[in-house]
C-alpha cells in the first residue's frame, strides 16, 4: 500500500537543534507554492544537499511548469547532510518533501535530477531514505512512478535499474506530458506495465525496463540495449526539444533561500546550447541546436525576477551567454537599469576573446576572484585536435585586456589526458600560464602582484561526444604527468591545482560501462559511499572494494579504449546528433582539423536539425 | 564618508522571529530582511564603491533556535516616508515568522544600534530530570561562584566571564518544568547565551528560547526602549 500522505514536519522539528545548518530543512521559503491539493503529486528531487541543489534552474522550470497545469502540484525535496540522515535513520523517520513535509514515497511521481556521474550513490541513499522499492522491476503496482532527468541522464544506465522512465532531453513539456500518462493510466486502472508502456510511446521517454543488454561480438564487453520483443518501444529513444525557447517562460525562478546557495541570484536562461563543438564537452553535443532568447524577452523579466525575488544579482546564464548575438545589448541596459538599485549582473563563462574581456569588465562580477578562461589544453595542435578554437594569440591578448581593465587575478583551466597529448602539449600549460604573468608584468610594471592560477583536470570520455571512444589516462600516468607541470612552473606567481584524480576515476568508469555499472554503484553504497562530489566524503577504497566484489579492476574500465565501429551502451538512446557525425569528428581529431561553429558559418551536419526537425535559433548575428 | 542627500533619514524596525523560522542564522535574517526590504520597492540607501550594498545596520545576532519579539534594524533612507504605509509595504514582502512590528522614522545620526542595544531579555523553558526552580537555583550559585563558564563553541574553547554578562536569573515552576527569566548584557568580551548557562547549570538544552526585549542602558541604569530614543543635544555618530 502507498504509503499515506501527510505532513510530519513534527517528526524532524526536534531534529533542527541537533544537525549542522538547520535552515536547509525548514521550507516555506519567499515564492514556493504553498497550494498543493494535486489531485496529482510530484515531488522533483536534487539528490544532494539543499545549498547545492536548489539554484538548479532546470529544476525550478519543471517545478513551475508543473504546478500551473491544472490538477498538477509538485514539490520538492533534497538529500539531508549525513547528520540529519544518521537522526532520521535512527528515529525511522523518511524522506520528506520540502512544502509539506510529505513521505517521498506517497508521492504519484517522483523525478531524480542527474546533474553528475558522482551523484550515483546519493540516489541509491536517496531512494532507500524515502522508503521506496530500489528497484523499478520490483516496485509494487502503487509506490511512485520513480523518473530521471538532467545533463548526466545521457550516461544514466549504470543507475537505469531504479528508474521507472528517464527522461531525455528538454524537460519542461516533457515531464508535463510523463505526469498526465500516469495520472490517466492510473484513473483507468491500468497496470504499472501497462503505464509503463504507454510512457515508452512518448517522445524522449526512455523506459529502461522494456529494453535487454545484449553483449555480442558487434558490442563493447558492457553491450547494448535493444527494445524486449512485444514491448513496442523504440529502437532508439530520440530526446525531446523544445525548438523556440521563447516558446518558454523566462521567468522560472521565485524561490528565494533563506540559506546561502551556491549560486545566490535570479537566473535567467538567456540561450539553450551550444554550437562551438568542443569535441570533449557532453552539454555541447547534447543540447543542440541552439536558441537563443531574444533581448526584448531576456530584459523584462530579468527586471520582473528582481522585484518579486529581491535578490540582488541576476544571471544571465546559459552554456556560453557571451556567444548571444545580442550579448552587448543585454548586459549594457540591465547594467544601466540596475546598478543604480545596487543590483549586479554575473554572466558565468567568459569567451576567450576581446569581447568576453570586455563584458566581464562591463559586469565586474569578476573584479576581485580574477577573470576565468578555459583553454583546455597547452598547445595549438592539441586545442586544435579537441576543437577549442582559440589560439595563444587570442589567450595573450584577452588576457592584456584584463590587465588594461584592471584584473589583476586569472584563472585558467585545463585539462590532461586528452586523445594524442604528449609530453610537450602538457608542458605548453605552465608555459601558457608565465606567458600570461609576462604580459601582466608588462602592463603593470615589473613589481606588480599579477597572479595566474591552473586548475588542471583529468579528461573524462563522454557518451555522445566524439571522444566518447577515447580510454582515460591511468592513475600512475595521470601523478607522472602532475609531476612534470609542477616542476615545469617556475614563477612564483603561478599556482597549480588538480582536481582529484580518484573521484575523475570512477566518473570514467560510470561513463563506460552501461547498465552493468549499477552493481557497483549498488556496492559502494553498501560500503557506505555516498556524496562522492564532497572531496570530504569520498572514499576511495571503498570503491576500490566495490569493484573487487563486482569482479572488475577500476582502471582497467576507465583505460579501456573502444573500437570506433562497436555498438555502445547508450546508443539507444540519442540527442539528435548522429553516429557518423561523431565517429567524422573522432577521425578529424585525430587529424587535428578543426570544425566550425554553425552559428556563425554553414551547416557542419551533426545531424541534429534534420533528425529533429528543429534550426538554430539566432535573433541577430554572432561574429 | 558620502555626501548625504539634504532629506536622508534612517528608518528603525523592530521585528520578530519565530516558528520554524527560529532556526535561521544570523546572516540568514540579514539576508532574508535585506530581500524583503527590496520586494517592498523602499528608498534604501546604497554604499559607494563598487558592490553598491544596502545601507542597514541590525541589532545583536540572535543564536540559531532562538525565537524573538523584540529584534531591531535600522535603514538608511534617501527621503523620508510615510511610516505606516513603509511598515505595510514591508509586512506584505517579508516572511510572517520574521515580520515587521513597529516602525519609526529617526534622525539620520543616532548611535549604531548593535553597541547601543546592549541588555537583552529572555525567557528559556527548561525541561530536565531532577531540575525545578529550586534547584536551578542553587545549581546556578555554584556556576556564579565560580564566575565564568568555559565551553567548546566548535573546536575553539571559550570563556565568559559572568559578573558583567549575567544581570538577573529568575526561575519558576512551571507545568512542564522550569522557566527561566534571565536578564544578560554584553560586553566588549562577549555575551552571555543562555543555551550556555543553561548548559552550565543542568547540563542540558533549553526546550526553548526567546528574546522577549532588548534594551539600551543609560549610565544612571535607565533602560530605553530602542523604538523610544529621545535625541540628546549631540549624539553620538553611528555611520
Ligand atoms: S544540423 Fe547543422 S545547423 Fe543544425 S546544429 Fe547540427 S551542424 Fe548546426
Amino acid at each position: 500500500m502507498r504509503t499515506p500522505r501527510k505532513d510530519c514536519f513534527h517528526r524532524i522539528e526536534p531534529l533542527l537543534g541537533k544537525v549542522e545548518k538547520p535552515s536547509r530543512y525548514l521550507n516555506h521559503e519567499w515564492g514556493a507554492w504553498e497550494e498543493q491539493e494535486g489531485p496529482f503529486h510530484a515531488c522533483l528531487i536534487y539528490p544532494d544537499v539543499y545549498e547545492v541543489g536548489q539554484p538548479n534552474l532546470g529544476l525550478s522550470i519543471l517545478y513551475e511548469e508543473l504546478n500551473e497545469q491544472e490538477g498538477f502540484s509538485c514539490e520538492r525535496a533534497y538529500l539531508p547532510w549525513v547528520d540529519m540522515i544518521g537522526l532520521m535513520r535512527e528515529r525511522n523517520i523518511p524522506l520528506l518533501s520540502l512544502e509539506t513535509s510529505s513521505p517521498v514515497a506517497s508521492f504519484d511521481l517522483v523525478g531524480i535530477t542527474l546533474a553528475h556521474e558522482l551523484v550515483c550513490t546519493n540516489v541509491v541513499e536517496t531512494l532507500d531514505l524515502a522508503g521506496i522499492t530500489l528497484l523499478a522491476e520490483e516496485r509494487d503496482e502503487d509506490e511512485p512512478f520513480v523518473v530521471a532527468g538532467g545533463p548526466s541522464a545521457w550516461n544514466c544506465e549504470p543507475l537505469a535499474p531504479m528508474f521507472d522512465a528517464v527522461q531525455l532531453g528538454d524537460g519542461e513539456r516533457s515531464l508535463v506530458a510523463m505526469s498526465r500518462c500516469i495520472r490517466d493510466g492510473r484513473a483507468k486502472g491500468l497496470s504499472r506495465s501497462q503505464i509503463l508502456e504507454r510512457l515508452a510511446g512518448l517522445a524522449g521517454v526512455y523506459v529502461p525496463s522494456l529494453y535487454d543488454v545484449v553483449v555480442d561480438k558487434t558490442s563493447t564487453r558492457w553491450g547494448y540495449a535493444v527494445p524486449k520483443k512485444g514491448s513496442g518501444a523504440p529502437e532508439v529513444v530520440l530526446k525531446h526539444c523544445v525548438p523556440d525557447l521563447s516558446s518558454t517562460n523566462p521567468v522560472a525562478q521565485h524561490i528565494v533561500p533563506y540559506m546561502g546557495v551556491v549560486q545566490d541570484r535570479f537566473a535567467v536562461e538567456v540561450l539553450r546550447g551550444c554550437a562551438r563543438g568542443c569535441r570533449f564537452c557532453q552539454a555541447g553535443m547534447t543540447y543542440r541546436p541552439v536558441r537563443e532568447r531574444p533581448a526584448s524577452q531576456v530584459i523584462p523579466a530579468v527586471e520582473e525576477g528582481l522585484e518579486a525575488s529581491g535578490f540582488d544579482e541576476c544571471s544571465l546564464t546559459s552554456l556560453s551567454t557571451t556567444d548571444h548575438s545580442e550579448c552587448e545589448l543585454i548586459v549594457r541596459t540591465l547594467k544601466g537599469k540596475l546598478s543604480e538599485r545596487g543590483v549586479r549582473v554575473s554572466i558565468p563563462s567568459q569567451r576567450l576573446d576581446s569581447f568576453g574581456v570586455e563584458m566581464a569588465s562591463l559586469v565586474g562580477s569578476s573584479r576581485k576572484t580574477g577573470l576565468t578562461f578555459a583553454p583546455e589544453a597547452g598547445s595549438q595542435r592539441l586545442r586544435d585536435v579537441i576543437n577549442k578554437n582559440v589560439t595563444e594569440d587570442d589567450l595573450m591578448r584577452a588576457a592584456r585586456n584584463a590587465f588594461r581593465n584592471g584584473y589583476r587575478r586569472m584563472k585558467l583551466y585545463f585539462m590532461m589526458g586528452l586523445p594524442t597529448e604528449q609530453d610537450e602539449d602538457l608542458l605548453g600549460i605552465p608555459r601558457l600560464a608565465e606567458q600570461v604573468i609576462k604580459v601582466g608584468r608588462e602592463e603593470l610594471g615589473p613589481r606588480a602582484k599579477v597572479s595566474v592560477s591552473l586548475s588542471v583536470a583529468v579528461f573524462v570520455p563522454k557518451c555522445h561526444t566524439p571522444f566518447q571512444w577515447a580510454g582515460q589516462l591511468p592513475l600512475a600516468e595521470v601523478q607522472r604527468r602532475q609531476q612534470l607541470m609542477l616542476h615545469a612552473a617556475s614563477d612564483r606567481a603561478l599556482r597549480i591545482t588538480y582536481h582529484g584524480s580518484w573521484p575523475s576515476l570512477i566518473e570514467g568508469v560510470l561513463s563506460k560501462m552501461g547498465r552493468s555499472g549499477f552493481d557497483l554503484v549498488l556496492a559502494a553504497w553498501k560500503r557506505g559511499c555516498r556524496f562522492d562530489a564532497w572531496a570530504d566524503q569520498f572514499d576511495f577504497p571503498a570503491w576500490q572494494e566495490a569493484a573487487a566484489e563486482v569482479g572488475i579492476d577500476l582502471e582497467d574500465v576507465a583505460c579501456e579504449q573502444f573500437d570506433l565501429q562497436a555498438r555502445l551502451p547508450w546508443d539507444h538512446t540519442s540527442p539528435g546528433v548522429s553516429k557518423g557525425y561523431l565517429q567524422r569528428e573522432w577521425r578529424r581529431a585525430m587529424q587535428a582539423e578543426v570544425t566550425h561553429d554553425c552559428t556563425m558559418d554553414t551547416c557542419t551536419g551533426c545531424g541534429v536539425c534534420p533528425n529533429l526537425g528543429v534550426a538554430n535559433v539566432v535573433v541577430g548575428d554572432r561574429t | 564618508m558620502s555626501s548625504l542627500p539634504p532629506n536622508a533619514c534612517r528608518m528603525r524596525v523592530r521585528y520578530i522571529k519565530d516558528g520554524r523560522l527560529a532556526y535561521l542564522g544570523h546572516l540568514e535574517v540579514m539576508e532574508t530582511v535585506m530581500r524583503s526590504i527590496r520586494r517592498a520597492h523602499l528608498p534604501f540607501e546604497v554604499s559607494n564603491g563598487f558592490a553598491h550594498r544596502m545601507r542597514i545596520q541590525f541589532s545583536q545576532a540572535l543564536p540559531v533556535g532562538a525565537a524573538s519579539r523584540g529584534e531591531y534594524y535600522d535603514l538608511l533612507l534617501a527621503e523620508p516616508l510615510d511610516v505606516q504605509e513603509a511598515l505595510g509595504l514591508l509586512r506584505e514582502s517579508t516572511p510572517a515568522s520574521i515580520a515587521p512590528q513597529e516602525a519609526r522614522l529617526l534622525p539620520r545620526r543616532v548611535p549604531a544600534l548593535e553597541a547601543w542595544v546592549g541588555l537583552s531579555c529572555w525567557s528559556v523553558d527548561v525541561v530536565a530530570p531532577g531540575v525545578d526552580a529550586a534547584t536551578f537555583d542553587q545549581k546556578l550559585e555554584d556556576v556564579r561562584e565560580r564566575g565564568a563558564i568555559e565551553y567548546m563553541r566548535g573546536q575553539k574553547p571559550k570563556r565568559i566571564e559572568l559578573a558583567r554578562t549575567l544581570v538577573s536569573c529568575k526561575a519558576k515552576d512551571t507545568d512542564q518544568g522550569t522557566r527561566l527569566l534571565l536578564q544578560t548584557r554584553s560586553t566588549e568580551r562577549g555575551s552571555l547565551r543562555p543555551a550556555i548557562l543553561v548548559n552550565a547549570v543542568c547540563g542540558c538544552t533549553p526546550l526553548r528560547v526567546c528574546r522577549d526585549a532588548q534594551w539600551h542602558e543609560e549610565p544612571d541604569d535607565t533602560l530605553v526602549d530602542p523604538m523610544q530614543i529621545t535625541l540628546g543635544a549631540n549624539p553620538e555618530r553611528s555611520e
